[in-house]
């Protein structure tokens, strides 16, 4: 029997649909009252991801100051524009270094759990972003998300470099 | 499950859709309970795992939430959703989180037959077709679903996952020829011939 085009469209179609779960609404105004709370400063993950900054090297600690110092020193703002591409260059440069460390088959249950809070936290951070390319007119900021980004990114190459060098 | 119309079909009278905008509490929760269904049943084809897909209608209903002021009305709000959706699903597709689970997930799958009368609770009368359906890669699944069920063109597929018209296209065809040759597979089993003397 040959199962035509046209045919498997109508009978995608015709799939019957799921209900959505019970006490759905409810759920969604905890949900939003939860992404409040998570959108406040989390101390404990910022202090765990500062104590961790330490223990990643020297040379790590060096960069990073050096390009902090190199920013305070700017005397007048740069261009949007080129602030933002300064921040996806970054951005990329982290992204490869992530890249480029090994994948860990087995990882503590602390460190894990940090970094799936630091991944949960960068989609939400992209979601906004592609929303952004979506609706020209969404209340978020592009330079904000990205420096956003771009500090989530560095706290997750710092977990998993201290993770993969066994300094944790 | 319920036979349920699609995202399109559903109609939210002006007035709602406006006190909606304006951040009204009860015109949110009318447009929720009117366009949930079809979201969450979109979500559940695009993603394996029903309690994802609850989370994403969650975050999704969040987002239209926070971002309701900034709707315009250029296109129903049904369909306004719909995008917030279908992005979110696709953030969680691409999340290194899903990669980990994914192989999990293709264990399962491969362990599963296309057999009609394996059908687990909570699936259809067209089990086999749902089956096929989930054994594609997720970005073709989205764009056979947004085209054959949602009845969206190649242009929108291709806006919203970022890809060209023909991207959707090709994808499409390609992805008919995979669940016809998956049914296919499937149907001796389905009309019951015997297996092979052990």
């Amino acid at each position: 029997m040959r199962t035509g085009l046209n045919d498997i469209g109508a009978r995608l179609a015709a799939l019957p649909g799921f209900e959505a779960p019970a006490g759905g609404w409810q759920a969604v105004l905890a949900a939003r009252r939860r992404r409040a709370c998570a959108s406040s400063p989390r101390w404990p993950v910022l202090l765990a991801a500062s104590v961790l900054a330490t223990a990643v090297g020297l040379a790590w600690f060096l960069q990073a100051a050096h390009q902090r110092s190199a920013t305070a020193q700017q005397p007048v703002p740069a261009p949007a524009s080129i602030v933002e591409d300064a921040i996806r260059k970054e951005n990329t440069r982290l992204e490869t270094l992530l890249a480029a460390l090994p994948e860990q088959r087995a990882m503590r249950g602390s460190t894990a759990f940090t970094v799936a809070q630091i991944e949960d936290r960068l989609a939400l951070v992209d979601d906004r972003l592609s929303r952004i390319a979506l609706e020209p007119n969404a209340p978020e900021h592009a330079e904000r998300l990205w420096r956003e980004r771009v500090e989530l990114m560095n706290s997750l190459v710092q977990v998993r470099y201290a993770d993969v060098t066994g300094s944790l | 499950m319920t036979r349920m119309p699609g995202i399109c079909d559903i109609t939210v009278p002006e007035p709602v859709a406006t006190a909606a905008r304006a951040g009204d509490g009860r015109a949110l929760e009318a447009v929720y309970r009117a366009t949930a269904g079809p979201i969450y049943t979109l979500l559940r084809r695009l993603v394996r795992r029903p309690a994802i897909a609850e989370e994403l209608l969650q975050e999704t209903f969040v987002d239209v939430l926070e971002h309701i002021g900034a709707f315009e009305g250029r296109c129903p709000l049904p369909a306004w959703i719909r995008s917030i959706a279908v992005n979110r699903a696709l953030m969680y597709l691409r999340s290194p989180w899903h990669r980990r689970l994914e192989w999990l997930d293709a264990d399962v799958i491969r362990a599963e037959s296309l057999a009609a009368d394996e059908r687990p609770a909570g699936m259809g009368t067209d089990a086999g077709l749902e089956r096929a359906l989930m054994r594609l890669p997720a970005l073709t699944r989205a764009v056979v679903w947004l085209h054959d069920v949602e009845g969206c063109t190649h242009a929108e597929i291709g806006f919203v996952l970022g890809r060209t018209p023909s991207f959707s296209k090709s994808r499409l065809a390609r992805a008919h020829a995979r669940l016809r040759a998956l049914l296919a597979d499937a149907a001796p089993l389905k009309e019951g011939t015997p297996c092979a003397p052990v």
